[in-house]
């Protein structure tokens, strides 16, 4: 059953398709910041198909670990089972700083047309609305990564304008004090060095114009660009889909099942 | 003080007051004092201030409890096993507790400033969010950044053309902690204090702080730590306490020791969606036990030996965590 060959609608899982795009983001010897949860099966699955040299990097603090489990946090044992380092975060944020960090996979509970996402709190910050977690290093790893791939869910009330909270700077960011609107590079200057470069949901594949606007890349099989169009509050470019997002193949299933996460944490 | 001294737990936890400031070792679910927040909780302290690195289900117990009247930090939740601090998150909603949001390397910038004795670093990160929203600072909307307490600065940060290349970063203000109550692996006779694993941002959060408690699995004699100095985090003179109380990082995990309970965390984390619910799960595993003794006894040896880690691996193999 393992082979190189696409899976058949139906042969998946939404969330397969999920960790498999976003997999299909890592280039072979980058070094990939990884979060919990998705993320962490996304940089397993890279390194056991098309990225075998990506080193990861875990933000509590482990470097280039090869967990044979799946880690339920940044901070667990397993993520440095056989690390070169395991050190802690003035290390691997050091190391973001100085821009050792090629790409960087990210999570939000809203996402706005800019890329900047909102961990913080939903229905507004002061009074508060509903709390999340907060930023944890989400807007440390957005702001300093040279790329980075938000993995999220697609729902409407999710993807909007311009969010309600920015916990984590897209392309188009408030210069404080002032809170003027302008492009990331006014904003970061001499440490400017990338943004957020493609997303990934339950029905596409998204990427960043130049002007550092979200627009549709491909669509995930049995969705159509209209539909993904209805779960944007915003306008969706979708002038420059370029066709279906490629299925997992079997044996991308297999080891994501059997291997990567063979205990049934993520993928049930 | 030249050397640490060996205490109880409870009689540690009595030096706190009300209204301290307070940080922690560990990481999100692993290796957190927890028999310490237990404790703290017992003892009802009173408007805690919380400054830390990052949160979760210790102190989202100590905010149940109502200890807690500042949190100061970036993130609380408990991983996979809660995906959000429910006490933190209600108790935020009703308006009974001040939160000063920062990002991760803010935390610990506060923190590594605290450390070095200097009074704020500078950094790129996080520049352009709304944590730097001057609308969205807290403490100073509270009327808290007067000068009357001397562990909140007078700015939550500040935004600086600096000299040397002419580019523009923020300041984030040093924090340094009336205490820091930290859970590790091994400490000597002495007080020499060694962890074992990812250190996080232990190092930091310990000297920072004015006064360190530190919590240890087992004291070894300081001939044997001191074989290694290399593999060391702290010397003697930085530790004012130590306790030695096996098993005191429990429910989240501890490199080498034990694993982080998930179930446990998990039946926490669906009880603090209410008040009631939490309050009921403190009077069974808080109130209801007189003390770490006792609490471990009500888990139960098997409970623990599951949990008890694998020394080829530093984890446990032996927990059930998913569906396979």
């Amino acid at each position: 059953m393992a082979s190189n060959e696409y899976a058949k609608v139906g042969e998946f899982k939404p969330i397969d398709l999920l960790a498999v795009s976003a997999a299909r983001q890592v280039t072979d010897g980058e070094v990939v910041f990884a979060g919990t949860g998705l993320p962490m099966l996304a940089i397993m699955l890279a390194q056991k198909t098309t990225a075998p040299n990506a080193v990861c990097i875990y933000e509590a603090g482990s470097v280039d670990g090869r967990p044979i489990d799946l880690p339920v946090s940044v901070g667990d044992a397993r993520c440095h089972y056989q690390a070169s380092i395991a050190s802690g975060l003035w290390d691997v944020f050091g190391q973001l700083g100085r821009g050792q960090v090629d790409m960087a996979f990210l999570g939000g509970a809203e996402i706005d047309q800019y890329g900047s996402v909102n961990t913080t709190a939903m229905g507004g910050y002061s009074p508060i609305g509903k709390r999340l977690t907060g930023s944890g290093g989400n807007a440390d790893i957005n702001a300093l990564a040279k790329r980075t791939v938000f993995i999220m869910v697609q729902e409407k009330r999710r993807w909007v304008e311009r969010c309600s909270y920015i916990t984590s700077p897209g392309w188009r960011i408030p210069k404080w004090p002032s809170g003027e609107f302008v492009h990331k590079r006014e904003v970061y200057n001499k440490a400017f060095r990338g943004g957020p470069y493609a997303v990934i949901s339950n029905m596409g594949v998204f990427k960043f114009d130049d002007d550092g606007v979200i627009y549709l890349e491909t669509v995930h099989p049995g969705f159509t660009p209209e539909q993904v169009q209805d779960n944007c509050m915003f306008k969706l470019n979708i002038s420059k889909v370029i066709g279906e997002t490629k299925p997992p193949t079997y044996n991308d299933l297999d080891l994501l099942y059997n291997v990567v996460d063979k205990e049934g944490i993520f993928l049930p | 003080m030249g050397r640490p001294q060996k205490v109880s737990l409870a009689e540690a936890i009595s030096l706190i007051n009300d209204g301290d400031s307070l940080t922690f070792s560990g990481f999100t679910i692993w290796r957190r004092p927890m028999a310490a927040i237990m404790e703290l909780i017992r003892q009802g302290k009173k408007n805690l201030h919380l400054i830390e690195v990052n949160g979760g289900t210790h102190d989202d117990m100590l905010i149940g409890a109502g200890c807690v009247k500042i949190w100061e930090s970036c993130w609380s939740g408990h991983e996979l096993f809660g995906k959000i601090a429910g006490n933190l998150a209600r108790k935020l909603e009703a308006g009974e507790i001040i939160c000063e949001d920062y990002s991760h390397v803010q935390m610990l910038y506060r923190l590594v400033a605290g450390a070095q004795g200097i009074p704020f670093m500078p950094t790129y990160s996080a520049m352009g969010c709304d944590i730097l929203n001057p609308e969205y600072d807290m403490l100073g909307k509270a009327g808290l950044r007067d000068g009357s307490n001397p562990k909140i600065p007078a700015k939550k940060y500040e935004m600086y053309k600096e000299n040397f290349t002419g580019s523009e970063v923020a300041l984030i203000p040093a924090a340094q902690p009336d205490w820091c109550i930290a859970h590790v692996q091994l400490v000597g006779t002495e007080g020499t204090v060694r962890v074992l694993g990812q250190k996080y941002a232990d190092d930091e959060a310990m000297k920072a702080a004015d006064k360190l408690i530190v919590i240890a699995e087992q004291i070894v004699p300081e001939e044997f730590i001191r074989r290694e100095p290399e593999h060391n985090l702290l010397p003697p003179h930085l530790v004012d306490y130590v306790v030695e109380l096996p098993w005191a990082g429990h429910p989240t995990g501890c490199y080498g020791v034990y694993e982080a309970d998930g179930p446990f965390i998990k039946d926490f984390f669906a009880k603090t969606r209410t008040q009631e619910g939490f309050d009921a799960w403190a009077q069974e595993w808080i109130f209801g036990v007189k003390d770490h003794e006792e609490y471990l006894a009500k888990l139960g040896v098997s409970r623990l030996e599951i949990l008890r880690a694998s020394a080829a691996l530093g984890y446990s193999q032996k927990v059930k965590r998913g569906s396979r």
